[in-house]
């Protein structure tokens, strides 16, 4: 992966999960997903994105 | 539990994926609309994890693809059953229904855009710090300029945040458009001494809220 594509990857999961957790259509219903949830989500991503960044250290 | 999709238009058949906690998927007609669900014995609470998050999003992505027109709904919301969702959609019905004729024939693409970090000398006085917040201000309406607004010409609604540091923003973009878009935005990731970013097409997230 070069370095160009390794951060078009890590803005569109980001992209992604900003999309998924905060944008929609509320259609009310019950909360399920509490603040700490989604602070979870995001620090598994950080994890994810910094495995990327590894991966590209390694290639280069 | 019911987790809900989308709502949808024109839906030709049910993709053939899973939902969260690899529930089937299912089609529902309420108040003149049509919902893709799925059920959970349990509500996904605590599983609210990566995992749940891209399986949403892949069902959402595979609705569009077989669908005229999608609302995405938000993650992190379900109903206790289906008196509950019957009321929910009726209550929002028309506001439905508007929205989704807003994201008709459209898709949503996005645009981040971060100014590489210049040599700015440390804030050590009040002026300082107001020079430099000024600085930004300035930064944000340059990249506006450049690279927002030639995009949102080619869109039919846009939503620009300035963030600390840059500027994000999402187009409405008719499937007509869409080439178009793509194009010009490819263009604008050469700007130099600015980190662009531009993704999609992504099922209109950002403009499924209701028409503003």
């Amino acid at each position: 992966m070069s370095g160009n594509d390794a951060l078009k990857y890590q803005v569109t999961l980001l992209e992604l999960v900003d999309r998924v957790l905060n944008k929609g259509v509320v259609l009310s219903g019950d909360i399920t997903l509490s603040v700490a949830d989604v602070d979870l989500v995001y620090v598994g991503l950080r994890v994810l994105l910094s495995s990327v960044a590894t991966l590209e250290e390694q290639a280069a | 539990m019911i987790h809900v999709y989308g709502v949808v238009d024109g839906l030709e058949e049910l993709p053939r994926v899973l939902g969260v906690d690899e529930a089937p998927l299912e089609r529902r007609r309420v108040a003149g609309l049509e919902l893709v669900l799925s059920r959970a014995e349990t509500p996904p609470s605590a599983e609210v994890s990566r995992k749940t998050v891209l399986r949403h999003a892949q069902v959402v992505e595979a609705l569009m693809c077989r669908s005229a027109a999608i609302l995405p709904a938000q993650l992190g919301r379900a109903f206790r059953d289906e008196d509950q969702l019957a009321t929910a959609i009726e209550e929002q019905a028309v506001q439905l229904e508007r929205s989704l004729e807003r994201v008709r024939g459209c898709v949503e693409f996005g645009l981040r855009a971060t100014p590489e970090p210049a040599d700015a000398p440390e804030a050590d006085s009040g002026a300082d710090y107001m020079h430099a917040r000024l600085e930004q201000v300035r930064l944000q309406d340059d990249l506006v300029e450049r690279l927002h607004e030639p995009l949102a010409r080619l869109a039919r609604a846009t939503s620009l945040q300035r963030r600390t540091g840059g500027v994000s923003a999402a187009y409405l973009v008719a499937h007509d458009d869409a080439r178009a878009f793509e194009t010009a935005a490819a263009l604008l990731e050469s700007t130099p001494g600015v980190t662009v970013v531009c993704t999609g097409p992504w099922p209109p997230y950002s403009f499924a809220a209701g028409a503003s």
